[in-house]
């Protein structure tokens, strides 16, 4: 299980349920078999009845004492109730044809509590351990002596058991009130078979289970010391523990204190263990209760209490009665857990009423053992099956504290996703609006040029264009004035629909036009268009149709000017034509410098297009600029 | 006579102005003002026939002062005259109630003209001007725009804006519909008017609006 949470979390899941799997079936098929080998041999004698002394303080059967006959299996509450003192047990037998048989014989005695010496025709075979309280405690473990040949007649040998023992009220389990199982005696090979299948059921077992509880209480209750908040984990590592002490009992043999201060630290301990289980099954449940808290620690003080108050010869009565009541907590509190899982997590209600259910039918014979309801082998049962259910139950809440480990790492893996997502996302938006802040001061910085440009610089002209007294130098301001305009919309302008360029371009040629008695004639496509100029494509077109009607204007002496847009295979034609005069020559044959010719034809080739005029005295001059539409259509 | 408020800050350029303006009004008594803030003083305290208010200026933008002219001086004739001739710059006083424009580096007989038609009440409306009315009011009458009290243009007057907006001068959409010049500039005087009544509940109703957030 250690290993198993310390792995990762997508092998521990299948892993930790194949480990239970195989641990529970290996459980039960060691059960079975140690359970399967109780069958006897027709050879081996069994006891039914034996003689009886009290023990006299001498070291042998107390011969003259000897005046009854009691069947065995023999038990003190009821052949000699009371009494704390030795007993005297004489058995006769008769060891004819032993020899014959090859092997030696033994004796083999199931239950001598709590401590036995034997004496074979006035020999002692067998003594271990004290025979005076504190007596070495044997209650649980079975006894093979083997009877060497040499001692044995061939009739009448004598077997005295001297029995040393607890009085019911002494003890608080009635498992180790004093008693005597029927002795076997038989060829020692078979006995020792018995013996060897007996120790297993009834020593090793409890040993190796009180081991693993203790492992497995130990882990879980660091599982619960690192994860705070699932406090059930640690009250179920202390209630492993726990069981683990109670249970030494059946094979740590030889304590050391006097059986009513052993008896008083065992009972002190069960309160304990009920408080862990009590705990652990409200926490599950998420059931916290703090007054019951405090009533069940207060109990474990009571309960010992009770016993030193009650003394020594009533040890059974009061142990007793805590124990029903401390049953009757658990079972309260299984029930509540129950109810609650049912409720709230059924998920987990079955396996955990499954292995409630083992729990509580253990308890249940445990206390029917202790009033001699049922017969030997029942009484050993919950011996092996709590352990059993004590383990499930942990593999049940690592698998459960593993699930969680899964379900957090997925969490996280997830939420580590959605994290670098949005991070992305937040990064994109972020590259986004830096994008969009430098052109928004790109477009706040062109403002401020051009309003700087017209606070300053065309205040000046317009100061020339006012306060001039030469009407050459009135218009020139005035025109560098419009130019600076220009400049200034071609820098932080938009691009312009065509249409809108048109409707700007009539408005202000045939308004000029007619202000100077030229008739002029337009003609344009009306209706709406998808294409537009940029806003420097725009400008340039504007002072190159401004240039020509101004030419007309001052120098043409028209009386008639069309103007004809059109849009043909993606190119942008303007066709003005006047009446006048024409354009004179120069002595270099070209056209007039002073006509601005060459800075329209120039504006016009920095649009990728061009200009020509057609001009000649007394014909009239006819200017066609051509401007492709589609790479102005988008470049701003 | 005519009282006339001239807000100029280029003494220069309000000298000529001046005299221009005493050249097409020879009776008109001019209040001279270099800043909004003096303008605003004036105007709480003479009633003004006229208004030429420059736009760009030292302490402010000359709206301020065509609004409070509007505000509580309705009779009064505000014209912005400005060296800016983009309608980024015109439209937001022509929505604060100025009745026209006049571009300043425009020769001297032209801007007399223009100023004489104006006082006879025909108001300049160039094509680009026309484009952005037109634009905000079909803005305004969208459906889902917010709760204004309604202005909305009427057919001729729409009529007239488009046809401003594509070229036609005023003289030749006369003709086109078969109206007197003088019609057409009373369309022209109503279209500037509804602008301003419209920006106008605009306003209130943003104000309303921020008012309601604030508290």
């Amino acid at each position: 299980m250690a290993i198993a949470a310390a792995l990762p979390p997508r092998l521990k899941l299948p892993t930790a349920q194949r480990l239970a799997r195989g641990v529970l079936v290996a459980l039960l098929m060691l059960l079975f078999a140690l359970a399967a080998g109780a069958a006897t041999d027709v050879s081996v004698h069994a006891f039914s009845d034996a003689l009886v002394a009290d023990d006299d303080g001498q070291a042998r059967f107390p011969v003259g004492a000897a005046d009854r006959v009691v069947s065995l299996p023999d038990d003190w509450v009821q052949s000699r109730p009371q009494r704390r003192d030795p007993a005297w047990y004489r058995l006769r037998f008769d060891a004819a044809g032993a020899r014959e048989r090859g092997g030696p014989l033994g004796l083999y005695i199931d239950r001598a509590c709590a401590n036995v010496e034997v004496q074979l025709n006035g020999q002692r075979l067998h003594a271990a351990g004290r025979m005076s309280d504190p007596i070495s405690a044997g209650c649980e473990r079975p006894l093979l002596v083997l009877l060497p040949t040499a001692l044995l007649e061939e009739r009448g040998n004598t077997l005295d058991l001297r029995l040393a023992g607890y009085a019911l009220e002494q003890v608080a389990s009635r498992q180790r009130a004093a008693g005597l199982s029927a002795p076997l005696i038989g060829p020692y090979a078979e006995l020792h078979a018995m013996h060897e299948r007996a120790w297993r059921l009834k020593v090793l077992l409890p040993q190796v289970a009180s081991a693993a509880l203790l492992l497995m209480g130990l882990v879980v209750l660091l599982m619960g010391w690192w994860r705070r908040r699932e406090t059930h984990l640690a009250y179920f590592g202390a209630l492993a523990i726990g069981w683990a002490f109670v249970t030494a009992r059946l094979w740590w043999h030889d304590i050391g204190l006097s059986i009513y201060h052993s008896e008083l630290l065992l009972v002190a301990c069960v309160p304990v263990v009920a408080l862990t289980a009590v705990q652990f099954l409200l926490h599950y449940a998420l059931k916290r209760s703090r007054p019951i808290e405090v009533a069940l620690i207060a109990q474990c003080a009571v309960v010992p209490a009770s016993l030193l108050l009650a003394g020594p010869s009533r040890v059974n009565m009061i142990a007793t009665s805590w124990y029903m009541l401390l049953v009757l907590q658990v079972l309260a509190a299984m029930g509540l857990h129950l109810w609650s899982t049912w409720h709230e997590r059924r998920h987990a209600f079955w396996p955990m009423a499954a292995l409630l259910a083992v729990v509580a039918l253990m308890l249940g014979v445990e206390l029917a053992a202790q009033q001699r309801l049922l017969d030997p082998f029942w009484r050993a049962l919950p011996n092996v099956v709590m352990p059993l259910a004590f383990l499930g139950l942990g593999l049940w809440l690592v698998h459960q504290y593993g699930r969680a480990l899964f379900d957090a790492e997925d969490l996280r893996a997830s939420l580590e996703t959605r994290v670098r997502d949005a991070t992305a996302v937040m990064e994109r938006s972020f590259a986004q609006m830096a994008e969009l802040r430098v052109e928004q001061v790109t477009q706040q910085e062109r403002k401020r040029i051009a309003a700087d440009l017209h606070d300053d610089l065309g205040a000046k002209l317009l100061t020339i264009v006012h306060t001039s007294e030469s009407e050459r130098i009135s218009t020139l301001a005035r025109e560098a004035l419009e130019e600076m305009r220009l400049s200034v919309r071609g820098l932080t302008g938009k691009p312009v629909k065509l249409i809108d360029a048109l409707g700007d371009w009539r408005a202000e040629v045939v308004g000029r036009l007619s202000q100077t008695g030229v008739e002029g004639e337009w003609q344009a496509p009306t209706e709406d268009m998808p294409q537009t100029l940029s806003a420097r494509a725009y400008v340039q077109t504007t002072r190159i149709l401004r240039e020509a009607v101004n030419n007309i204007i001052k120098h043409s002496g028209a009386s008639h000017c069309s103007i004809r847009c059109t849009i043909d295979a993606g190119d942008f034609q303007l066709k003005i034509q006047d009446n006048g005069k024409g354009i004179p020559l120069e002595l270099d044959g070209r056209l007039d410098r002073g006509h601005g010719m060459s800075s329209m034809k120039h504006r016009a080739k920095q649009l990728q297009g061009q200009c020509l005029v057609e001009s000649g005295p007394g014909y009239g001059t006819v200017i066609r600029l051509t401007i492709p539409l589609e790479k102005h259509t988008h470049t701003a | 006579m005519k009282t006339i408020l001239l807000l100029e800050d280029l003494p220069e350029i309000r000298a000529w102005m001046k005299d221009l303006v005493l050249r097409v009004f020879p009776d008109g008594q001019i209040s001279e003002s270099a800043r909004v803030h003096d303008a605003l003083e004036l105007v709480s305290a003479i009633k003004f026939d006229l208004a030429l208010i420059d736009l760009g200026l030292p302490d402010g933008s000359g709206v301020a002062v065509v609004e409070k002219l509007r505000d509580t001086q309705s009779e009064c004739q505000s014209v912005v005259v400005t060296i800016h001739d983009d309608d980024d710059h015109l439209f937001p006083a022509l929505q604060a109630g100025a009745f026209g424009y006049i571009l300043k580096e425009q020769a001297r007989e032209m801007i007399a003209e223009q100023l004489q038609r104006m006082a006879q009440g025909e108001p300049p409306l160039s094509p680009s001007i026309a484009r952005r009315v037109i634009a905000y009011f079909a803005e305004q009458n969208k459906p889902q725009a917010n709760a204004l009290p309604h202005v909305s243009l009427t057919e001729r007057e729409s009529e007239v804006l488009l046809r401003v907006a594509k070229g036609y001068t005023l003289p030749e959409i006369g003709v086109q519909l078969g109206l007197s010049r003088h019609t057409i500039a009373d369309y022209v005087k109503q279209i500037y008017r509804k602008l301003n009544v419209s920006s106008r509940a605009e306003a209130a109703l943003e104000a309303q609006r921020l008012g309601l957030f604030r508290r």
